[in-house]
Parts: structure tokens; C-alpha cells; sequence
């Protein structure tokens, strides 16, 4: 697992209360149980603070779209800080 | 002029079948722009109206450009404030007609469009804004906001995706299959505006019985009960084979073309709970309401009071649909149905956090998955829907004498 993917688990694991959530690159919204738009904010807020980015507010929405993933979200996150 | 003319539908057929004979780009920039001025001078009865809708798009334009170069929140703040004042003046809002002098209303400018233009408006200035928009042009943006195929009632496409087209026009459909599902689609369109016009003679046939009928008090309560339910469901099924078929129709005419609409309803009536309703009714308000008011608005608050989140949520989504309620018409039955609505968006996260607190997060995931629970919910969700549209078509005094005189005769 990369590292930004294993930082966002321990995110996902934090914001969602549950430590068995284990995350891949398929993992979408609709995999995870309550991942709605007040979720999805708190994720956002909790990734803006641990890699120092930010996000716009049609980026956080295509997060949420048709197709989008872990891999995608993983994608952006790297794109953002330089890690690619 | 509607969809549902004769004009449209000509026109669009015409449009379709000879749009990708036409050579090169420029000469489908220019086809559609010239059908764009051309289906907007049918809706606009006068000059004064198209000054302001040219008022609207032209500064939209420019501040946009110049978020683009300079991005400040102070700019967009003060601009989006001028622009939702000018709206609700142009709409009449009734909240703003005790603020100006009488002879101010009696301007006669038609706001036909104006509700949709403002809500592309914002995506697209925030979006310039936070760097979402790589290439604009006048042209483009104009014809975005002027696309004939959701000008009059959505759906609101984002521009990201018009410029798709924009840039590189090409057919949407590349299989005779394809084009004729979406000739099956375009009139299928059209049979259920048609069977939308009998279901509202019905709903307003009964509605029209609660108002007047002498008769009422003759009746007995099982036959004011049968006419008040047919009343309460011919609602929902009216708009919802209203507004679907004018969007199969747009939607369907746009893909002819080579433009890809985004869809705007996936079985609204199975929804689960209110806020499941807003991602399949007009899915596009309802996304955009929850990308440019509700996140922006939650992100705000969670930012700055981090231990208050879970209640503090609950405002967020009453204030957004609040505010989705009262874009729907300039009376006070519009803040009327967005309350209702907000109310019934917080209520659904409510019983969701309750859900996760009794039964922990593997628990909702079973409670989710129970056909009778769902079953449930679905029912509850759409009598809930059918109660706020009692708030929808007419205004409060209306609505409270239909229900008034329900309730006499129940009571009696």
C-alpha cells in the first residue's frame, strides 16, 4: 500500500469510527455505510489538514461522482502535494 | 415558447437531422448560438428583458475573468450579493416589494430563465475562482448559458461539460440504435407532458371541489377523504411526468445534437429517505445545492467549530433547502415547501445517527438492506413529498382553505 493510501486509511478509519475499514483502489462511496455529503466533508477537512492542501469545491464534487474512487481520491491527494 | 410546441419540436428535428452535415466547428458554433437568440426571442416579449438577461450573462462573464486573474472571495462575496439582489427585484420576490417605491414593479421585464442562469452563474464563478476552468471564452460561456436545450427549466449542466462539446463537437451518438432511442425518448417525452395535462385537470378538478363545492358538507367523510387523497397523489404524479418528460425531451433533442445533458431523475418516487430524493428528483438542483451551499456552508462551520459538527449539520441542510424552497417562486409558499423540505432532510440524518448510535455502523448496514424497513421508508418519503407539494402549486391561503375545509368536514 502507498503511503498516501495508508495515510487515508488511518483518515477513513478516524472520521468513520471503524478500524476494520480497510481501503482499496476501487473502494468508492457507495462501499462504505453513511459516506454522504456531511462524511465526505469531514473527510475533506481531515485530508486538508494531514497533507496541507486544499480542495475545491468541484473537485470534493467530482469525488462524490459517478466512477470516482479510493484511487481517484489517492490520485488527487498525490497530484496536490507533489508526490507523483 | 415551451417544449411541449410545435415550434420545438419541428425545429429540433430539423436541427437534429441536418446539425452534423454542417461543415467544420465555427459553422456549429454559429447554428446553435443563432438557435439559442433565436428560441430566447420566442420566450422574451420585450428589449427590456433581454437588457437585463444580457445584463446578467455579460457581468458573470467579466467578474468571472477577472477571478480568474485575481482570485478573491471578497469579489465573488460582493458580486453574488448584486446579482441575488437584482434576481429577486427581476423575479418580484414578495420580501423585497415593500423595500422599493410601487413604480418599480410595474417595469415590465420577464424573468423567463433567470432561476437557472443564477445557479450556472455561481458554479461557474466559484469554479474560475479555485482554478476549475482552465479555457473560456465569451462565446462559449454565452452559449452555455443560453443553450436553448436548458434555458427555460434546466437541466443545470456544469460548463466543464458544455465546453466538452464546445471544444470539439462531434456526435453524441454513434449507432442508428442509439439515435433512435433517443427519438423514442424525445417523443416519449412529449406522450408524458401530454398525459401530465389529465393528471393536473384531475388535481385541479378536486382542489377546485375543496374551494367551492356547495356540496362539501353533503358528502360523506370516506367520499372527502377519496377526493382529498386524489388530490394529494395527482400532484406528485402530475410534476413528476411533467418535468421528466420536458427533460427527456431536452435532454434527448441536446444528444441529436451532440450535447450531453445531464440526466435529472432516477425514480425519485423509491426514494428512501429526503435526503435520497434529492440525488434522483431534479438531480441537478440537487447536487448543485449540495456542492456550491451545502458543503461550502457545512466545510465553513466544521472548520471553525470542529466539536460541534454533529449538531451543527442540522442547520446547514434546514438552511440549504431553505434556500432550494424559496428559489423555486417569489411567494411565501415557496419558504413554506423549502422548510418542509429542510425539515425533512435533517430528520432523515437524524434517524441515521440514531440508527448508527443504537445498532453501531455494521448494524445500518443491515438495516439498509431490510426489504420491509425500505418498503417503509419508501412509502413514508413519498407521502411526505406529496404533503409539501400541498404548499407548491398555490399560494399559503389556498392551501390553508383546501385543508381548513378538510379538516371542518372530518371534524364535523
Amino acid at each position: 500500500m502507498s503511503d498516501t493510501k495508508s495515510e487515508l486509511q488511518d483518515i477513513f478509519r478516524n472520521v468513520f469510527a471503524d478500524d476494520e475499514l480497510n481501503l482499496t483502489d476501487s473502494t468508492s462511496a457507495d462501499d462504505i455505510e453513511g459516506w454522504d455529503s456531511m462524511m465526505m466533508i469531514n473527510l475533506m477537512i481531515a485530508i486538508e489538514k494531514k497533507f496541507k492542501i486544499r480542495f475545491a469545491a468541484a473537485e470534493i464534487a467530482n469525488l462524490k461522482g459517478e466512477g470516482q474512487n479510493i484511487g481517484t481520491m489517492v490520485a488527487l491527494i498525490e497530484k496536490k502535494t507533489n508526490r507523483r | 415558447m415551451s417544449v411541449f410546441s410545435f415550434q420545438f419540436v419541428i425545429g429540433a428535428l430539423l436541427l437534429a437531422t441536418v446539425f452534423f452535415y454542417l461543415p467544420g466547428l465555427f459553422i456549429r458554433r454559429l447554428v446553435l448560438a443563432t438557435c439559442n437568440v433565436g428560441f430566447i426571442w420566442l420566450c422574451l416579449p420585450n428589449y427590456q428583458s433581454w437588457i437585463v438577461l444580457g445584463a446578467f450573462v455579460v457581468s458573470g462573464y467579466l467578474v468571472g475573468v477577472v477571478l480568474r486573474r485575481l482570485p478573491s472571495s471578497g469579489i465573488l462575496a460582493t458580486y453574488l450579493l448584486l446579482l441575488v439582489a437584482a434576481f429577486l427585484v427581476c423575479k418580484k420576490y414578495v420580501v423585497v416589494q415593500s423595500l422599493l417605491p410601487a413604480r418599480v414593479w410595474d417595469y415590465p421585464i420577464v424573468a423567463i430563465g433567470l432561476s437557472y442562469l443564477l445557479f450556472r452563474q455561481i458554479h461557474f464563478l466559484v469554479d474560475m475562482m479555485q482554478g476549475q476552468i482552465d479555457d473560456v471564452s465569451f462565446a462559449s460561456y454565452a452559449n452555455y448559458q443560453l443553450n436553448l436545450f436548458g434555458f427555460l427549466s434546466g437541466p443545470i449542466q456544469r460548463y466543464q461539460e458544455f465546453h466538452q462539446t464546445w471544444a470539439n463537437w462531434t456526435p453524441l451518438l454513434n449507432s442508428r440504435h442509439e439515435i433512435l432511442i433517443a427519438f423514442v425518448r424525445l417523443y416519449a417525452g412529449l406522450l408524458k407532458i401530454a398525459f401530465s395535462s389529465v393528471i393536473l385537470w384531475m388535481f385541479s378538478h378536486e382542489r377546485d371541489f375543496f374551494l367551492s363545492d356547495p356540496g362539501l358538507e353533503a358528502r360523506s367523510v370516506f367520499a372527502v377523504l377519496l377526493k382529498f387523497s386524489i388530490m394529494f397523489y395527482c400532484y406528485p404524479i402530475y410534476l413528476y411526468f411533467n418535468f421528466s418528460g420536458y427533460c427527456d425531451v431536452v435532454i434527448a433533442a441536446a444528444a441529436l445534437v451532440g450535447i450531453q445533458m445531464p440526466e435529472n431523475f432516477d425514480r425519485p418516487y423509491l426514494s428512501r429517505n429526503m435526503i435520497d430524493f434529492w440525488t434522483r428528483w431534479h438531480r441537478t438542483l440537487g447536487l448543485w445545492i449540495r456542492d456550491y451551499v451545502f458543503m461550502p456552508m457545512y466545510k465553513a462551520v466544521a472548520e471553525r467549530w470542529s466539536r460541534q459538527t454533529a449538531v451543527l449539520v442540522f442547520p446547514c441542510y434546514f438552511l440549504a433547502f431553505f434556500l432550494a424552497g424559496v428559489w423555486h417562486g417569489s411567494t411565501l409558499n415557496f419558504a413554506v415547501f423549502g422548510v418542509l423540505h429542510g425539515g425533512g432532510v435533517a430528520a432523515a440524518k437524524l434517524w441515521e445517527v440514531q440508527v448508527v448510535r443504537r445498532v453501531g455502523r455494521k448494524g445500518l448496514k443491515h438495516y439498509l438492506a431490510s426489504s420491509p424497513i425500505r418498503a417503509a421508508a419508501i412509502f413514508l418519503t413519498l407521502n411526505y413529498f406529496a404533503f409539501t407539494l400541498l404548499f407548491f402549486p398555490h399560494d399559503l391561503s389556498t392551501t390553508r382553505i383546501v385543508l381548513g375545509h378538510l379538516f371542518h368536514r372530518i371534524g364535523a
